[in-house]
């Protein structure tokens, strides 16, 4: 058996008795199109499966005046497909669109995606580009931190025993704000996503950058910030020198490595095109 | 009498499978669910000795039924397939079989395997061509190569003291006309080396075998492997010792082939296990096993010197081949000679000079994979054809058209050339995308360009085929084959012919295929042959068929059979008081009262056989040479348009044509099937496929999430996709037929290289040109340009 | 065994009440467990597309998913696509159109090809080619794939049945 033990709690109380119980030897599954390939090879094998998929209030996409809050169960394919994010979050469900087929997209979730930790991941993406907001919840209470510190390693997140991601909050942008992900993949979205690259930038009135985030992806063990990159742009106006300035270090800063989808020296040049190109699109839907 | 030939009727299998009822061997292995299951035990390492081997602990759990080491008593492992062959005292690939593990479950099975105890010693190993062909390599693949090294005496030219390094496994030398001297008339000469990549087939079903077993010790294998009389059961009789008549093998709808099925691995390791576990046995390779455990194809490194005078006239052709053949034991299949076939079809070459070699690694073991060496091989040559006509300044059509060869030319073999309709393909395709008119570059950092080429691929004439037809009571048409169903269409084909032979609807024709004790023998499918042979096969059991209804029906009416004519199930009475019959109302019934046991019977067939045999090879001389070396060759031509991103390297193919002489096409419809997937499967040699390693010599891209097969987007939206078919007919062939879906592959990769090089100005020499091998030339072309 | 789970699965329609391993993925229970081996597998990381069944009318990929996620969902094989009236339109244009060549991807390929339409009964190509794409198949180029789906969504097969 590749587990022992398969539980669909309805409650959270239900979920975090689950969790407390088993530990280590229990593996939450969201959508689990990630998790059930680790099943399958065995590289995983937990005592007890736990599908959270009934967990009650954690399925849902809300917008308020303040933001936007998203249920870890959200499935990607919802997402990217929810026009009413299309105004103001329109990074979160193209980031969401890139994971993978239709299929796949189906089941996958956001909480998935982000729990699976993979430094690849591109919804994630979204949710960096847009400040969210992990929220843990345990039966001693809850946390809620910044979606870029929640990963530690390849597969590895801030979890501990007990804990739960229910969702993430994020805040509306403010005005002037443009976001873009670039996902570079040989064929298509199927691909895993050799490097991609996300830009937000905020424009104060005169129209220099009063706020910025640039993303990468798979360049790192994880999903990695540019906090250098950033503070380039803050304050400046965002010209094409710039840009390319800020591209070139992003490039330079980063130290990925050659695995079977492309070699570290690709990659770094990869940074460079994408990132001029997602900064670029993100200035364009900041003056749009 | 010509009603069925060249239409598109309806595929016979197509109901089966839009339904999903059709059985594939992997829905067998489904419904055996509760029979023994055989896993694997393969290697880790590329190259490695086996320091300790025990299964005992394995062996004692519960639910184990039995394991099988090299150290099974009574097999001779020299027999096996290599990608069956067991690993002796050393592994020599990683993914090697090292044991077989049969259990009630396959999950008792995958446990066991955890549980045999194995120890290496890691050697160093060899993973490609360049490696392998050191003086001193740093592996030495062959166990047996010290007690070979005399040579081979059936290949003239092939010379253990000629062996640049022990790694060379068996070469094949061909010499026509005066290539020095040429070379010094020629105006014009370039020459380079090419690479191509290692790649896994990758048919959607993975290998699988159902053995039943029965108390006499009768073995019934159901299996998507190729050739169910000429490949399984004759390979399996001869490796096993098992009598004949104790075997039976059926071959189901196979979910693609590509050619990777011609080596019956699978089959051979559990029939074995069946045979000395007395009992059933279910197997099937994952996805990974299909890549690490095999086969791949052979990569071909290739030097090609052409040499041209001012007009265009290619005059000499020196060429150098290499194949690269995995982890190859006792060879004695591969020695360049297939590949490098891919020279001879398109064109005069009247000075060619071969050096052809087999060269192994410590890598999975290659086998037949579409086009047997040949798109590797011709890449190429169409590559410097394509820079001759850069160079002269004259249109890559025109230098093409002046050296093709045409009917009756003799090629470099002194074969005549009997059928080819090249030059009409290549025109087709050249208007189709404008080959000799620039784009309009309207696409900012992505570059269009546009290139052409040519292919072509000679049939093995290897082929024997049988064909079985019945003429039921009631007036329907039962045919008999063991082509294998990979998808091509080939059943749908042999109905098609049968039906218009006959005289009846396609739906009047039953067919069943693919089972030893059923069906007539075949050696198999390849080489693009089935149309041909089993086609060639079919119309002859109907000749027969027609020729006993005849003596049946004039025996009925007292005439000689000459005055009687069948025209599907009527029989025209030629000179007698009734003019026609129906011959279903001849046959007569049976009662306890009046045993009518004479003549046309009801429940009786009448029964036709066919048997199609081409005409054997002649033996080459020491230079190569023969009259007949091959049959006939298949020709396709491609022209290509691609974008170039300058800042990625990435390459999408923007539109194609292609064009293939399939001889006088059977079912067009069929044939643009064949070449539209062979175009896109060609798509993915040149752009993405090829195996990548990790350090202990494992594929590190087994898989399809990075092993980048191509996919609906790798594909022209569809306005842009363009197939024609140029016939030239066979004089031998069914109805002048004769195969097509191997040449569809070759030209694809050199019309890409030289849309490439017309796009952005670099010749990337060798595929896949993958994005970053593009980027790369892009990047050293413009430093060069800054250094000036 | 007393970790095996209940599932209510209704399949093409019909409700199979199953106890079964809550190990198994969905493509393993309906081809090992239900006979129902019109669903294929292909791969082992879910990349290839020929397990791909309809989810309360959604494309998933079978082999993706654990048997107890579709507890208490609709299922649609491609078994469930001929009704007594006849092949359902897409089936008849894979035949009509030469969309099948080796057949072990059609399934997934009709069934995902459904969900497209079934959403999108205007989809453009391009719309095709995206939902197709994580689809693979080996044979047929696909130009006759997409052809076959355009002409039922062009009408020609006469309204499609839900």
């Amino acid at each position: 058996m590749r587990f022992e033990k398969y539980f669909v709690p309805e409650t959270r109380q239900e979920c975090f008795a689950l969790l407390e119980q088993y530990g280590d030897k229990a593996k939450v599954l969201a959508g689990g199109t990630d998790v059930i390939q680790l099943l399958k090879s065995g590289a995983l094998k937990p005592e007890a499966v736990i599908d959270i998929r009934k967990v009650e209030g954690i399925s849902e996409t809300k917008i308020t005046d303040q933001g936007l809050a998203l249920g870890a169960m959200v499935r990607l394919r919802e997402l990217s497909l929810n026009e009413a994010l299309a105004t103001d979050y329109p990074v979160i469900m193209e980031a969401a669109g890139h994971v993978s087929s239709m299929q796949i997209r189906s089941m996958a979730t956001i909480g998935g995606n982000v729990c699976n930790a993979s430094p690849s991941a591109d919804a994630v993406q979204g949710l960096i580009l847009m400040n969210a907001t992990a929220v843990i919840e345990s039966a001693g209470g809850n946390r809620e931190i910044p979606i870029a510190q929640f990963f530690t390693g390849p597969g590895k997140t801030v979890l501990k025993k007990g804990e739960l991601l229910v969702g993430f909050t994020i805040p509306k942008p403010s005005a002037r704000t443009g976001a873009f992900y670039e996902k570079f993949s040989i064929r298509g979205d199927t691909d895993i996503t050799i490097v991609g690259a996300g830009a937000s930038v905020t424009l104060a009135e005169d129209g220099t950058v009063s706020g910025a985030v640039v993303s990468l992806a798979s360049v790192a063990p994880t999903p990695l910030r540019m906090d250098a990159v950033e503070k380039m742009l803050v304050g400046k106006k965002l010209t094409p020198e710039l840009i390319d300035q800020a591209a070139q270090a992003a490039s330079k800063s980063v130290a990925p490595i050659t695995d079977q989808r492309a070699s570290a020296g690709y990659r770094v040049e990869m940074v460079y095109v994408w990132t001029k190109s997602a900064l670029t699109k993100a200035l364009e839907r900041a003056i749009a | 009498m010509n009603t069925l030939i060249g239409k598109g009727e309806k595929r016979i299998d197509a109901y089966d499978k839009v339904t999903g009822k059709g059985m594939f061997a992997s829905d067998f292995f489904s419904r055996a669910a509760k029979m023994p299951q055989m896993r694997l035990l393969t290697s880790p390492h590329a190259h490695a000795k086996i320091l300790r081997l025990d299964v005992s602990r394995a062996e004692n759990m519960p639910g184990v039924i039995k394991i099988i080491t090299s150290k099974e008593p009574g097999v001779d492992w020299d027999q096996f397939p290599k990608p069956a062959y067991l690993a002796q005292d050393r592994v020599i690939w990683a993914g090697q079989v090292i044991a077989l593990v049969l259990a009630e479950t396959r999950e008792i099975a995958e446990e066991a395997i955890g549980a045999i105890e194995i120890e290496y010693e890691v050697y160093p190993h060899v993973l490609n061509y360049d490696e392998a062909m050191e003086p001193n390599p740093k592996a030495v693949v062959d166990p047996e190569y010290e007690t070979r090294a005399a040579g081979f005496s059936d290949r003239p030219g092939d010379r253990a003291s000629d062996r640049k390094s022990p790694n060379v496994v068996g070469a094949f030398k061909l010499n026509t006309g005066d290539v020095d001297r040429a070379l010094k008339e020629s105006d014009i000469v370039i020459e380079h080396n090419y690479f191509t990549g290692k790649k896994t087939a990758n048919p959607l079903e993975t290998a699988t075998a159902v053995c039943e077993y029965s108390p006499d010790g009768t073995l019934t294998m159901t299996s998507n492997g190729a050739g169910v009389h000429g490949v399984i059961k004759q390979t399996l009789c001869r490796v096993l010792g098992l009598k004949q008549s104790k075997l039976r093998c059926i071959q189901p709808y196979q979910g693609g082939s590509f050619g990777s099925r011609l080596n019956p691995f699978i089959e051979v390791l559990t029939a074995l296990m069946a045979s000395r576990a007395k009992c059933g046995v279910a197997c099937s390779y994952t996805r990974k096993e299909s890549f690490t455990t095999g086969p791949s194809n052979w990569p071909c490194y290739t030097t090609v010197k052409l040499g041209a005078k001012k007009d265009g006239t290619i005059i000499a052709n020196d060429f150098t081949l290499g194949e690269e053949i995995g982890a190859c034991i006792n060879n004695s299949f591969f020695s360049g000679r297939l590949s490098s076939s891919g020279v001879a079809p398109c064109y005069r070459f009247p000075n060619t000079r071969m050096d052809t070699f087999a060269v192994a690694t410590n890598t999975v073991p290659a086998a037949e994979y579409r086009g047997l060496g040949c798109p590797e091989t011709e890449f190429g040559i169409e590559c410097v054809i394509n820079e001759l006509a850069d160079g002269l300044g004259i249109s890559p059509v025109e230098i093409r058209l002046k050296n093709i060869l045409d009917p009756g030319d003799l090629n470099i073999y002194g074969e005549p050339i009997r059928s080819t309709g090249l030059k009409k393909c290549l025109q087709s395709v050249a208007d189709a995308i404008g080959v000799d008119e620039k784009p309009v570059q309207d696409m900012g950092v992505w570059k269009k360009g546009r290139g052409c080429a040519v292919g072509g691929k000679q049939n093995t004439p290897l082929g024997r085929a049988e064909a079985k037809v019945w003429f039921n009571c009631d007036g329907t048409i039962e045919l008999f084959t063991s082509v294998d169903e990979m998808g091509m269409g080939a059943t749908t084909t042999m109905a098609q012919i049968c039906a218009n032979e006959m005289g009846v609807r396609m739906e009047d024709v039953k067919l069943t295929n693919s089972d030893t004790a059923i069906t007539p023998y075949d050696n198999y499918s390849a080489s693009s042959r089935a149309t041909y042979t089993a086609g060639n096969a079919v119309i002859i059991a109907c000749d027969d068929l027609k020729r006993k209804l005849k003596e049946e029906v004039a025996r009925e009416f007292g005439m000689h059979p000459s005055k009687v004519e069948i025209q599907g199930t009527t029989a025209i009475l030629k000179g007698a008081a009734l003019e026609s019959v129906s011959i279903p109302s001849l046959f007569k019934g049976w009662t306890p009262f009046s045993q009518n046991n004479w003549g046309l019977k009801i429940g009786s067939p009448v029964e036709g056989v066919g048997i199609f045999c081409p005409a054997p090879v002649q033996m080459w001389d020491k230079d190569g040479r023969s009259p007949r070396i091959w049959n006939w060759f298949q020709y396709s031509a491609a022209a290509i348009e691609v974008a170039v991103n300058e800042e990625t390297g990435q390459v999408q193919v923007l539109r194609v044509a292609s064009s293939s002489d399939t001889g006088n096409p059977i079912n067009p419809d069929i044939i643009r099937g064949q070449t539209i997937g062979g175009v896109h499967m060609a798509i993915g040699f040149a752009l993405n496929e090829e195996h990548l390693y990790d350090e202990n010599g494992m594929i590190s891209n087994a898989n399809l999430s990075d092993y980048r097969l191509p996919t609906i987007l790798d594909m022209p939206l569809k306005e842009n996709v363009h197939d024609f078919i140029n016939p030239d007919s066979l004089p031998d062939g069914p109805y002048g037929a004769k195969g097509m879906a191997e040449s569809v592959t070759v030209p694809v990769a050199p019309a890409i290289q030289e849309a490439i090089y017309q796009a952005v100005g670099v010749r990337i020499n060798g595929y896949p040109m993958t994005a970053e091998r593009v980027l790369a030339a892009i990047k050293e072309k413009k430093q060069k340009e800054a250094a000036r | 065994m007393s970790n095996r789970i209940d599932v209510a699965l209704t399949i093409n329609g019909r409700l199979h009440n199953l106890n079964v391993r809550p190990d198994l993925t969905l493509a393993e229970t309906l081809r090992d467990e239900l006979n129902l081996t019109g669903t294929k597998i292909g791969c082992d990381d879910s990349n290839c597309g020929v397990c791909t069944v309809l989810l309360d009318g959604m494309a998933v990929k079978s082999c993706a998913m654990l048997v107890g996620q579709a507890d208490g969902r609709e299922i649609t094989t491609i078994e469930g696509l001929e009704t007594g009236d006849g092949l359902h339109p897409l089936q008849q244009a894979f035949i009509d159109y030469f969309a099948v060549q080796c057949g072990f991807c059609t399934p997934g390929m009709i069934l995902t090809a459904k969900a497209i339409l079934d959403e999108n009964p205007k989809a453009t190509e391009e719309d095709i080619r995206e939902g197709l794409h994580g689809n693979l198949c080996r044979c047929t180029g696909y130009v006759q794939i997409v052809e076959a789906i355009e002409s039922v969504r062009d009408g020609k097969y006469g309204e499609a049945r839900a």
